[in-house]
């Protein structure tokens, strides 16, 4: 299992466009990915769960990967967040 | 199913102002400080106090920090007093940081305490109820606010009046089984994101999120408004949560009910649900399957249980070594149709 905190960097925060990105990249990989913030759990292959998150700039989400292909898919995630979506 | 830690969300407090904002028109609640006083204050604990030891200067199990309840007792007990000795017990009583007072059966408080309450910054609230239901509305109130919240992935469906829970895997169709529902005249309580929160003891009230409300995504065609295309009819709130059911690909090596006596359970915040594991397979309708999941579980709940009523039969049958492999009807005379 591979968790990660991130942070929101872009300023329209993550917004559908992301959220729907997110969710196509997450989907491509077999294993699990959930995200976490205030005690919420969210399935992040579901885009309304995504959506649900409304995070903005600045806040943190965790990030959990679990299955076989878990390292491929924290790596190509991880690195989304971290361009701020391709919006910086 | 699993339900982790990182699932549940609780609320450590909630503010006087939130409190008055919620509670002013379900209870008539009426402000009684200017709009301004002790709305920051911050409410910690779901339970309630009725102040009446600590007005007649016992202090040391003082439990402050809740909401004071101030009923008919406590304010004739300050009426009686001499002003003097009024002022100096309540002076006493709101060196205490009190999140707020309520007082109840309408009554007017005495103008001390709404002096003193002005000047340490506390809200004074007043309801026509009388104590005994008061101090039920706003415990309520409160367990409510502070009870565990779990988020839980999956669609909530109400199915003949019977709260279900479809669960699995991202992309295994649990939005397609709920649309579907639907689509037969059940209603849609969330999709995706449902909030669980405990009622009670064992009741577990399960609601969607201010955001999504009864929208739904399905995978090709993308988000929906439920209500907005099936109308009123189609969504509810809030839902009693009563059967989970968790969807999973066919898998030969995992054993699967067939009697239906062996029933399981999840547990939920210490409340136990029952618990179906439903395999797909094509050629499976599984929302033929839930709305009869749902019926068992009327029968069931009226006293009819299938399985056990065929295992009577049975050990009836064993017991008194009756003739096997009978027909229903013994002699069929006619057919006359």
């Amino acid at each position: 299992m591979i968790e990660r905190e991130v942070k929101i960097l872009n300023n329209a925060g993550l917004h559908t466009r992301p959220a729907a990105t997110l969710v196509k990249l997450a989907s491509k990989y077999k294993c699990d990915f959930y995200m976490y913030t205030d005690g919420m759990k969210i399935n992040g292959k579901s885009i309304i769960g995504v959506m649900t998150l409304a995070a903005e700039k600045g806040s943190t989400i965790i990030l959990e990967f679990e299955g076989n292909d878990e390292k491929e898919a924290a790596e190509e995630i991880i690195g989304y967040f971290e361009r701020g979506f391709d919006e910086l | 199913m699993k339900i982790d830690k990182k699932s549940i969300a609780q609320k450590e407090s909630i503010s006087v102002e939130f409190f008055y904002n919620n509670t002013k028109k379900l209870f008539n609640m009426k402000l009684l400080t200017p709009p301004e006083i002790g709305m920051t204050k911050q409410i910690r604990e779901p339970n309630l106090h009725r102040p009446g030891l600590a007005l007649a200067g016992f202090v040391d199990l003082f439990t402050y920090n809740r909401v004071q309840l101030i009923g008919n007792t406590e304010n004739r007990y300050c009426n009686k007093l001499s002003e003097e000795k009024r002022f100096s017990t309540l002076q006493k009583l709101l060196t205490f940081d009190i999140p707020c007072f309520v007082i109840t059966n309408g009554n007017q408080p005495c103008q001390e305490l709404i002096d003193l309450a002005i000047e340490r910054d506390i809200a004074v609230f007043q309801m026509s109820s009388n104590s005994t239901k008061s101090a039920y509305f706003i415990s309520d109130f409160l367990e409510d606010q502070f009870s565990k919240r779990i988020t839980i992935h999956g669609s909530f469906v109400d199915v003949y009046g019977v709260g279900i829970l479809i669960v699995g895997k991202s992309g295994i169709g649990k939005s397609e089984v709920a649309l579907d529902l639907v689509e037969r005249g059940h209603r849609l309580v969330a999709d995706d994101i449902v909030i669980f929160t405990k009622k009670g003891e064992n009741i577990l009230i399960g609601a969607g999120t201010d955001l999504i409300k009864h929208s739904m995504e399905i995978r090709g065609i993308g988000i929906l408004d439920v209500e907005r295309m099936f109308g009123v009819r189609s969504i509810r709130f809030q839902k009693r949560l009563e059967v989970v059911i968790e969807l999973e690909v066919w898998d030969e090596k995992e054993v699967y009910t067939r009697t239906g006596l062996d029933k399981m359970e999840v547990i939920i915040d210490d409340v136990k649900i029952l618990y179906v594991k439903l395999p797909i397979f094509p050629g499976k309708n599984i929302t033929v399957i839930a709305e009869t999941i749902a019926m068992n579980y009327l029968l069931k709940h009226y006293g009819f249980d299938a399985a056990e009523e065929l295992q009577n039969r049975l050990h009836n049958k064993i017991r008194d070594k009756q003739q096997k492999g009978e027909r229903i009807v013994n002699y069929f005379e006619h057919d006359f149709e």
